[in-house]
């Protein structure tokens, strides 16, 4: 549909609101791909990381009311629903039961009660994440990954919580020059 | 507070990314209100993750837009066919995306039609070999019972046969000879149930060796030292023959001779013999 590519983001936006299909089919076709890429980078194997994508595409389309656009655009709400739902499923009792996301994994922060284990996955963001230095990948592991809040990732590493702001962020700036680098 | 510093601290890429705490994001959005730069810094923050995730997107399986589409068909509102009155009618685009909406609509439809197709083909073949499958079974069914009745008559033919005969064989004047082999032969022995008053005689031959082709065996009654011709043996291998009537006789005999029997015994094939 490429005479709606320029749809701008206020229109879509009512339009989601008036539950249209159309916008609901514009979403689909514009932005499942890279909600997807949102969710795989969490829930590796594939059918399950669609599984959560349906998931996704119905809970933007049930919960549209409670976007707000003064606090930010549609696509990093979107983002951010997918991201949840993907560390639910991660979270979730049957995932943990399955082996299925534990094939490829590096150990990057051990100590006498915690052993974090990364997936080394060598498409998207994974991959930037992978090229941090380990204390900054355990940080966005915990947190972009993993689902912790700060408070709870210094507590379980047992570090200040402004050192876990500041390293997190600085973590963060780094991962966006490497992207920017591609 | 330095702007500069604060937009460069990383804490809009956390907040972007959905890492900052509540504190973290209030003074965020508190600031990007105030300070025009903020606020473009944190859209150009969120433009590039969109890029960044469009950029690796990733293919969702087929069939997923159907099936969602299917699961939230009742809470689509229908687009109204006319002029949209948009609250703030900024955009052109307003008045053309629910056109197409039922542009789109009709590309479902047709869509949807040509899935139903399919599946009725489908549905169609299955129905037709299940049928043809049925068809063949019913036939092989048929065939069966055919088969069925048929040696169901046979045996019925064979019971009235023996019917008769047990009533035959249980009459007081039936004479029972037993005509053991004779030497050479001794190994073969048959016997005749002989009526004296009807005067008819039965012949059980089964014990008989089979018979050569072109040869037949044929009975004869000994009367007065001269031997009668009593008739010869037909397929009668399974049950009892009737054979020609003899008023009276010292003896019984069986002969191999050519088919259609002789006027005389051969003696040389006689087989066995056994007095009255």
């Amino acid at each position: 549909m490429p005479e709606f590519k320029k749809l701008s983001e206020a229109d879509l936006v009512w339009q989601l609101r008036q539950r249209y299909q159309s916008a609901f089919v514009y979403l689909y076709d514009h932005y499942a791909g890279a909600l997807l890429s949102v969710v795989s980078a969490i829930v590796i194997d594939k059918d399950l990381a669609n599984d959560v994508l349906q998931e996704v595409f119905i809970k933007i389309w049930k919960q549209a009311e409670s976007y707000d656009e003064s606090k930010g655009r549609l696509f990093t709400w979107m983002a951010n629903v997918a991201r949840n739902a993907a560390i639910d499923t991660t979270r979730s009792k049957n995932f943990k039961n399955s082996q299925k996301n534990r094939e490829l994994t590096e150990t990057v922060y051990t100590s006498e009660e915690i052993s974090i284990q990364i997936p080394v996955e060598r498409i998207g963001i994974r991959k930037l994440v992978y090229q941090l230095n380990d204390a900054q990948k355990v940080l966005v592991e915990l947190s972009y990954f993993q689902g912790y809040t700060q408070d709870e990732i210094a507590k379980m590493l047992n570090i200040p919580l402004g050192t876990v702001k500041t390293r997190l962020r600085a973590a963060l700036i780094q991962l966006k020059q490497l992207a920017n680098t591609q | 507070m330095n702007i500069q510093e604060y937009i460069q601290s990383g804490v809009i890429e956390s907040y972007v990314l959905g890492l900052a705490s509540e504190e973290e994001a209030a003074e965020l959005l508190h600031l990007a209100r105030l300070h025009p730069a903020v606020k473009q810094a944190l859209t150009h923050a969120e433009l590039a993750f969109e890029q960044q995730a469009l950029a690796t997107a990733e293919t969702p399986a087929a069939g997923l837009q159907q099936q969602l589409l299917q699961q939230l068909q009742h809470s689509f509102e229908p687009a109204p066919g006319t002029a949209i009155k948009a609250p703030d009618a900024t955009s052109s685009s307003l008045h053309t995306l629910p056109a197409a909406g039922s542009n789109n609509r009709w590309k479902y439809l047709a869509a949807a039609s040509v899935i139903l197709l399919v599946v009725s083909a489908c549905l169609n073949f299955y129905f037709y070999s299940g049928y043809q499958q049925a068809n063949k079974k019913y036939e092989s069914l048929l065939e069966e019972q055919n088969t069925l009745t048929a040696s169901i008559n046979v045996y019925k033919a064979r019971l009235e046969e023996s019917t008769t005969l047990t009533r035959v064989l249980d009459d007081t004047a039936i004479t029972v000879v037993k005509m053991p082999g004779v030497p050479g032969k001794e190994t073969t022995h048959a016997t005749v149930y002989w009526n004296s008053q009807s005067k008819d005689v039965y012949l059980s031959a089964s014990q008989l060796p089979a018979v050569p082709a072109g040869k037949q065996y044929q009975l004869w009654a000994i009367v007065n030292g001269k031997p009668v011709d009593a008739g010869v043996i037909n397929s009668c291998e399974a049950g009892i023959c009737k054979m020609k009537n003899i008023p009276s006789a010292e003896a019984f005999a069986i002969t191999l001779e050519q088919t259609g029997g002789s006027p005389v015994p051969t003696l040389t094939a006689l087989y066995v013999m056994g007095k009255v």
